[in-house]
């Protein structure tokens, strides 16, 4: 089994222990947890070092709180509400291979499965060999949607005003900075150039998330930009 | 929800007699429906719930609102508490983070599943991994504790309380340059303790 080598930045993770990190992102670094027990534990330490901030906080109030406990009585006599409606699980999907599920949460997210067949609607081709997903969602501020990239195939050049983030859930890919495969996140931040471009036999999916405006480079553009 | 695998015992959370003390606490609620324990539990932990809102920009009502809702999930889940995995002041923090994105960022906040069969579990690591696992989670835990007071008060400030860096500037009387710098020294002394397992 290998984990996977390139993780969120620790802004990120603790971002996320603390809540501070608003859902977009929280999405992408949650579904690198589910790929990853090394940022697991980063977290986990992440929360406890918020728990012991949480602690720290002055505690001198209680006495007014006293009326709120007498109130909540009522709510602890209940009896408890019938038991939490598990979710389906995936378990029970027969002849599914666990392995090439995209793993929670983003498969609650996803509309289909993640490797449709490019000419079905789902996808628009970006260049030769390269799709965005019709699947798009804008959540505070950020986008995201997913990159498909046909083995060897480039992204066309582009110019991020914000940060842009990249999560491997299938296949692989390559650029500048390193190679990317299954559970890897690839960060960049504004006005990096990159090029990104498909490194493994099937189509490389990835979650693709990107904070501020997508400029498309034409050639002429990239000549002037590079 | 803290969500690690039960760690194993050279990297299991340590425990302090406070926690022993609100771990017995929390055990004697998911056991007997014990309501002075809960009410000792309520004492301790409902005047920080309050504070931790307030400071987020609640208003007085929100905020007993969310204390109400936070420590009925401690009534209602106190059997699911995992010592081994947090202490109960960071098991009644992460409820009290998701409540409060739940309902005053009126948000959801994604997490792993860990029933999930798509999820890769830390058991998968081969022998070599989990040595790195274990390392990497303790050279964690001693970057954290050795981060410099000024460094630790910049993160706290910055993730913990959300401020941005004008605000921590202004509340701790330090120029907005210095704010920069500890949070990136900060940053990078945390990020010196992954170099070995990255």
């Amino acid at each position: 089994m290998t984990f996977p080598h390139h993780h969120p930045d620790d802004q990120l993770l603790i971002g996320y222990a603390s809540g501070q990190e608003r859902v977009g992102k929280s999405l992408l670094v949650a579904t690198h947890l589910a790929y990853c027990p090394d940022c697991r534990r980063r977290v986990a330490a992440f929360e406890a070092l918020c728990g012991s901030w949480f602690e720290e906080l002055p505690g001198e109030a209680a006495t007014d709180l006293d009326g709120l406990l007498d109130r909540m009585d009522g709510l602890l006599a209940a009896p408890p509400a019938s038991a939490d409606m598990a979710p389906p699980r995936v378990s029970d999907v027969a002849g599914q291979q666990a392995g090439r599920l995209v793993p929670e949460p983003l498969r609650s997210w996803l509309p289909e499965a993640i490797d449709s067949p490019v000419d079905c609607g789902s996808w628009t081709e970006l260049s030769p060999g390269v799709w965005l997903s019709a699947w798009q969602r804008t959540l505070s501020g950020t986008t995201i949607c997913l990159l498909r990239m046909a083995h060897d195939a480039p992204v066309p050049a582009h110019r991020h005003t914000a940060d842009e983030l990249l999560l491997v859930l299938r296949g692989a890919f390559s650029d500048e900075y390193g190679h990317y495969e299954l559970g890897d996140v690839a960060q960049y931040v504004a006005d990096t150039d990159h090029h990104a471009r498909g490194a493994s036999e099937e189509d490389c999916i990835c979650l693709f998330l990107l904070d501020g405006d997508l400029i498309f480079l034409d050639g002429e553009e990239e000549r002037r930009a590079g | 929800m803290p969500f690690s695998e039960r760690p194993s015992p050279q990297d299991a959370v340590p425990q302090s007699p406070a926690d022993d003390r609100f771990g017995e606490l929390v055990r004697s609620v998911a056991q007997q429906r014990d309501r002075a324990a809960f009410a000792a539990l309520f004492r301790q932990f409902a005047p920080r719930i309050l504070q931790y809102c307030q400071k987020l920009g609640a208003d007085r009502g929100a905020a007993e609102e969310l204390v109400q809702d936070v420590m009925l999930t401690v009534w209602l889940k106190a059997d699911s508490y995992d010592p081994a995995q947090a202490s109960v002041g960071t098991w009644i923090f992460t409820i009290a983070r998701n409540r409060r994105i739940d309902r005053l960022r009126k948000e959801m906040r994604p997490a792993p599943d860990m029933d999930d069969p798509a999820m890769t579990p830390a058991s998968q690591a081969t022998p070599e991994e989990a040595a790195q696992l274990a390392q990497g989670s303790r050279q964690l835990h001693g970057a954290i504790e050795t981060l410099a007071p000024n460094q630790s008060e910049v993160l706290r400030r910055s993730y913990f309380l959300e401020q941005t860096h004008e605000e921590i500037a202004e509340e701790t009387d330090v120029p907005l340059g210095t704010v920069k710098t500890r949070l990136r020294l900060a940053l990078g002394h945390l990020k010196r303790s992954m170099k070995d397992t990255a």
